[in-house]
């Protein structure tokens, strides 16, 4: 069996091994038609249970609200009362995710958003039944299956997640944009690895982060790609970021 | 000798364009110069590209950056392109023209199952409890057995309910939430290998069993059968449907076929869906029949009995005969 029929098989094996190896990332991809992978990454418990409580409260409010108006409606009043809370019990979650947005209001508060397992956007058949099938997450009291499934599986999914073949994923946020300019490009003293070359890029990345005694560190292990093996240093550490400059393209 | 700061250079223009075109699409506001229209063509054309880009990139290990930034606006586009707004009028009609229909026959053996279980122990209960009439008391409270009798009173104001509660409309949003919830649960116990799904449909099938017998052998049978007999047309329907959709995901996960369980799990929750929508809109229909319909007073009997004949036959024939010509 070649490989990418293997794959085929489920979905996400082969694609692991090209880009999650060997790490204890959570990331799950996602290979799209175009033949390029899609990493998302999963949310844990903790985020989802906030929004879940964001929602909650949310829900309360309205009902409060909604309380206060129809109570002065009589009979009419009361059903449109009943027929809200069946609504908001139900229908809340279903409409918010199959909007654009594809989340409720605190999911997004806390970036997450809910999507097939496969990186489309989410169908109304996942919709409809991830958010039925909470009835048998809630079970045996207080979401315990929904709790021991996303914390026992990598993915975090709870039941309606398995069932519906949805996940519910971080938002991806735009990391920042850093290169070196403040440094001279400095050659290698050697040829570089690819994953050399992406190592000297994500240090000239994260080196504004960093306090200098830790960047220095850092600089420290890679002083081999500009000729100082052994040695350490403020100036060590600025002619590495130098050859990272040479790296990203600077010269 | 392309580096990752020409790489960006050269395609920088392709990439703010996908990304103005992107926030014009979802509608987000003070994106450099908006686009007038958004091409689609345009933009499948510059997400292919940026495809390209971003395998480019992976491959020669560029920043973390460039290709987080790439990553994000393909990610983006897939989710943009792939959206579907697929539930219009249109789609609406399609659905009770055929596809609900066409799905019930196509999960028959499993509606003939929940039908089973459903009408097993309302029939043995029933039975049962019409002859020995104190078993009701294992069922309910005293008290409940007495409201209960009270309700059904040829005496009573409205039937069916407390004298306090004398309002339709009351009644109408009770029934949408409870009832609806009960569907729910019916297909929610599904996923515990089609237990869940049984235990909710005989037990209320042996609850309503249990009513009726006790009120058949208290003598109130004419009042009882005629306030139910409209609304179970769609309510009985329905509950049986969502459990159907609860056993066919039960048994996709006793037997998966050539799929893995969890595969099977999501095909049959996805086909099992096209239920619940119908199940959900035959029990608006039904809450509404039993606060607006059944419950009326005023009518004489044979009137409610042949109403109730024809939502029957209405019902069993939609699921029956709708759609079976192919278009």
């Amino acid at each position: 069996m070649s490989a990418r029929q293997d794959r085929g098989h489920d979905g996400r094996q082969g694609l692991t091994a090209l880009s999650t190896q060997g790490t204890l990332d959570t990331v799950v991809a996602a290979e799209t038609p175009e033949g390029i992978l899609l990493e998302l990454r999963p949310a844990g418990l903790v985020p989802r249970f906030y929004a879940f409580m964001i929602d909650w409260m949310i829900r309360i409010a309205v009902m409060w609200v909604a309380i206060i108006v129809t109570s002065i409606m009589g009979g009419i009043g009361i059903a449109l009362w009943l027929i809200l809370v069946f609504a908001l019990e139900w229908l809340y979650p279903i409409a918010f995710e199959l909007m654009p947005s594809g989340a409720t209001p605190g999911k997004r508060a806390f970036e997450l958003k809910v999507i097939l397992d496969n990186g489309l956007p989410i169908t109304p058949a996942a919709a409809v039944t991830r958010n039925l099938l909470r009835t048998a997450d809630f079970l045996p009291f207080a979401f315990g299956l929904a709790i021991v499934s996303m914390l026992v599986r990598s993915d975090c999914k709870r039941l309606g997640d398995l069932a519906a073949g949805t996940l519910v994923v971080y938002e991806p946020r735009p990391s920042r944009k850093v290169v070196a300019t403040h440094v001279e490009a400095i050659a290698p003293a050697r040829p570089l690895s690819p994953q050399d070359q992406a190592a000297l890029a994500a240090l000239a990345a994260r080196a504004s982060r960093l306090t200098p005694e830790r960047l220095d560190e850092l600089a420290a292990m890679a002083a081999v790609v500009s000729g100082d093996r052994g040695r350490a240093g403020p100036e060590v550490t600025r002619r590495v970021l130098g050859v990272a400059r040479w790296v990203l393209g600077g010269r | 000798m392309m580096t990752p700061l020409r790489f960006e250079e050269m395609y920088e223009e392709e990439w703010t364009e996908l990304e103005a075109l992107l926030d014009a699409v979802r509608g987000r506001k003070g994106s450099v110069p908006p686009p007038a229209t958004v091409s689609g063509a345009r933009l499948a054309a510059l997400y292919r590209r940026v495809c390209e880009h971003l395998a480019l990139a992976r491959a020669r290990f560029y920043p973390v950056h460039l290709i987080d930034r790439l990553e994000r606006l393909t990610g983006d586009a897939h989710q943009v392109i792939y959206y579907r707004r697929d539930f219009g009028i249109a789609r609406l009609r399609e659905f009770v023209a055929a596809d609900f229909p066409r799905a019930i026959r196509q999960h028959a053996a499993y509606v003939a199952a929940a039908a089973a279980a459903f009408v097993l122990p309302t029939v043995l209960i029933g039975c049962l409890v019409y002859w020995r009439p104190e078993l009701i008391l294992s069922v309910v409270s005293v008290e409940q057995a007495a409201s209960i009798e009270q309700m059904y009173s040829p005496a009573a104001h409205s039937i069916g309910r407390e004298r306090s509660a004398n309002s339709d409309w009351i009644m109408f949003g009770y029934y949408i939430r409870n009832n609806i919830g009960v569907a729910f649960q019916c297909f929610a116990g599904g996923l515990f290998a089609g237990i869940g799904s049984l235990f909710f449909l005989g037990y209320n099938g042996a609850f309503g069993g249990a009513v009726a017998g006790y009120l058949t052998e208290r003598g109130l049978s004419s009042t009882f059968y005629s306030f139910v007999a409209t609304h179970a047309a769609f309510e009985l329907t329905a509950i049986v449907l969502s459990g159907a959709a609860g056993l066919r995901v039960g048994f996709a996960l006793l037997d998966p076929g050539r799929l893995t369980r969890a595969q099977a799990l999501v095909v049959a929750t996805r086909e099992s869906a096209v239920l619940l929508y119908g199940v959900t809109a035959l029990l608006l229909v039904a809450a509404a029949v039993e606060a607006f319909w059944s419950s009326a007073t005023w009518l004489p009997h044979g009137v409610k009995y042949g109403v109730a004949g024809v939502c029957w036959v209405a019902v069993l024939g939609y699921c029956t005969f709708q759609g079976r010509r192919a278009d």
